[in-house]
């Protein structure tokens, strides 16, 4: 029972990392329609320059706010420059351009700071809570309060603050919002400020795990994308609770089904999006789509 | 025609895209007045609506009390005091009755104002006040077109644009609606255009009424004048007079 819980922890663990990217994803996807297909690479540029920051030898925290910041920046001026000409273009066209601009920061990523690995400290302490047979890393616990403090946040902009209400308004009738006055074109802006920002955070969250290289998000892109989809494109809150779901599967499945191992998890989140997107496409907290004629 | 024009349309055409809808249309609107625009479908009438609030694409010019609105963003229209409530009410559906309300506000600053507001929104539509926290697509035609008027309201519009409000509504909840419309514009003094299908209901209410045809005003008067024409009565009324 304690081995089982202790799994359990684990995958809570690891699912708050997806949960960060599949926020990010869904952040997006809410107010433009958008699969990013190039948040992670997005997240791992991010994560460079926080790199980049503690070497100059900046304190983590100090870096880590200068990076929210660039991220934040970055990320507008990826929808200002990139994404605004192909506004409203076909699906293909725009899913073409996020895949472009994966392949693009990957890498300029591999250009600026080579493909070599490299440490990426790790802000929180190495020990753990002993309780009941269950150990639980403090760096555990600190991916899970980070997540918990993003998704506190996100639900405050959202719910108590003009701007919040106002990007809900795009995202729920661009063409409404722009006849109660809304700028509409800077909303959609900064709802790329904030995705890259939400993502930078899990870069930083999964880099000290990992090793910092140019293909660091790879892998997480595919969780986060299986965290989307389970929980539905269309909700934040969803996309948490399938981050989580995803992460504790994926451990399960590793520690207690024989030939899956530490080798085939990788299988588990595709197996997920190929499950939801058969039985319930629109996820669990999605709102179906329904198109009137 | 009013002496004190404070709506000024010339020679505005408008489309979509290669497609010109409207060609050359010229009319006039008094400080305070209700406009109604008849026609039958498909002669422009959502397109000129959708051309003062800046939608579509516009030549000539549109003046509001002197100031230019042509070729303007939608956005900055909307922030020059011009609301426009859409055909299909284009309410945010997922959001609160009472979130609804309070984006019609978003430009405005000053807290103590919007909560005035509400107050007056909810005497007009008593109903929307016992639903401030359901979503707005849980509500009946009904109380949707009184929630996007109510949103349009919020903005404290110097021009508000009505397209079809009776669209799919029963006849006393539309009666009621314009009965409304009429009491806002006496009370507030706001300016109305209103496009609508059900001619008689429009010309209860107006001042001045404009008849559209293929793009074009065809005929302009008062509204006792239009509705005393012959060819409209045959046209948009149903009888002879």
């Amino acid at each position: 029972m304690a081995g089982f819980l202790q799994q359990l922890v684990e995958g809570l663990g690891a699912g708050a990392v997806y949960a960060s990217l599949a926020l990010a994803l869904v952040l997006i996807y809410q107010f433009t329609g958008i699969v990013n297909f190039a948040q992670g690479e997005m997240a791992m540029f991010s994560t460079y320059i926080a790199w980049q920051f503690t070497v100059a030898g900046l304190p983590f925290w100090l870096a880590l706010v200068l990076t929210l910041a660039v991220s934040f920046a970055g990320g507008m001026l990826i929808e200002r420059i990139v994404i605004r000409p192909v506004e409203g273009a076909p699906e293909l066209t725009v899913v073409i351009v996020t895949v472009g601009l994966f392949i693009f920061v990957n890498a300029a990523a591999g250009w600026i700071w080579t493909f070599l690995i490299k440490d990426f400290p790790n802000p929180f302490p190495g020990g753990a809570v002993e309780a009941g047979g269950l150990s639980v890393g403090y760096s555990t616990l600190g991916v899970l309060a980070v997540v918990a403090v993003v998704m506190g946040l996100l639900y405050l902009l959202f719910q108590h603050t003009k701007v919040g209400l106002g990007m809900r308004a795009v995202a729920a009738n661009p063409d409404s919002a722009r006849l109660v006055g809304i700028r509409v074109g800077w909303m959609l802006a900064l709802g790329w400020g904030l995705a890259a920002t939400v993502g930078a955070v899990s870069g930083i969250l999964v880099a000290p795990l990992l090793f910092l290289e140019p293909n660091m998000m790879g892998g997480v892109l595919i969780y986060a994308f299986a965290a989307a989809t389970l929980g539905g494109f269309d909700s934040p809150a969803g996309a948490v609770a399938g981050g989580l779901t995803v992460g504790v599967a994926e451990t399960l499945a590793g520690a207690y089904v024989g030939f899956i191992g530490s080798d085939l998890k990788v299988g588990v989140p595709l197996a997920i999006i190929l499950f939801v997107l058969l039985l319930r496409p629109q996820g669990l907290f999605g709102r179906a789509v329904v198109e009137r004629v | 025609m009013s002496t004190d024009s404070f709506l000024t349309i010339s020679d505005l055409s408008a489309g979509y895209g290669d497609a010109r809808v409207l060609h050359g249309v010229n009319l006039s609107v008094g400080r305070g007045e209700i406009c109604a625009i008849l026609g039958p479908n498909g002669a422009g009438k959502t397109t000129l609506l959708r051309a003062l609030s800046g939608a579509v694409w516009t030549r000539g010019s549109v003046r509001l009390d002197g100031a230019g609105l042509a070729r303007r963003s939608p956005d900055a229209i909307a922030r020059r005091g011009v609301a426009h409530v859409p055909e299909g009410r284009g309410t945010f559906m997922p959001l609160t009755v009472e979130e609804n309300l309070r984006l019609g506000a978003f430009t405005r600053r000053g807290r103590g104002e919007v909560e005035a507001d509400l107050d007056r929104i909810h005497g007009y539509f008593p109903v929307l006040k016992t639903r401030l926290r359901q979503v707005a697509g849980s509500l009946s035609g009904g109380e949707q077109q009184m929630l996007a008027i109510g949103r349009a309201l919020m903005s404290r519009p110097r021009l508000l644009l009505l397209d079809e409000p009776s669209l799919g509504l029963a006849p006393l909840v539309t009666r009621e609606l314009f009965r409304i419309v009429r009491t806002i514009n006496e009370q507030e003094r706001t300016t109305v255009v209103v496009v609508e299908q059900n001619a008689h209901l429009a010309l209860d209410i107006a001042q001045q009424a404009h008849v559209l045809e293929s793009g074009r005003i065809v005929l302009s008067g008062s509204a006792d004048e239009i509705r005393a024409d012959e060819q409209v009565a045959q046209s948009y009324l149903g009888y002879r007079v």
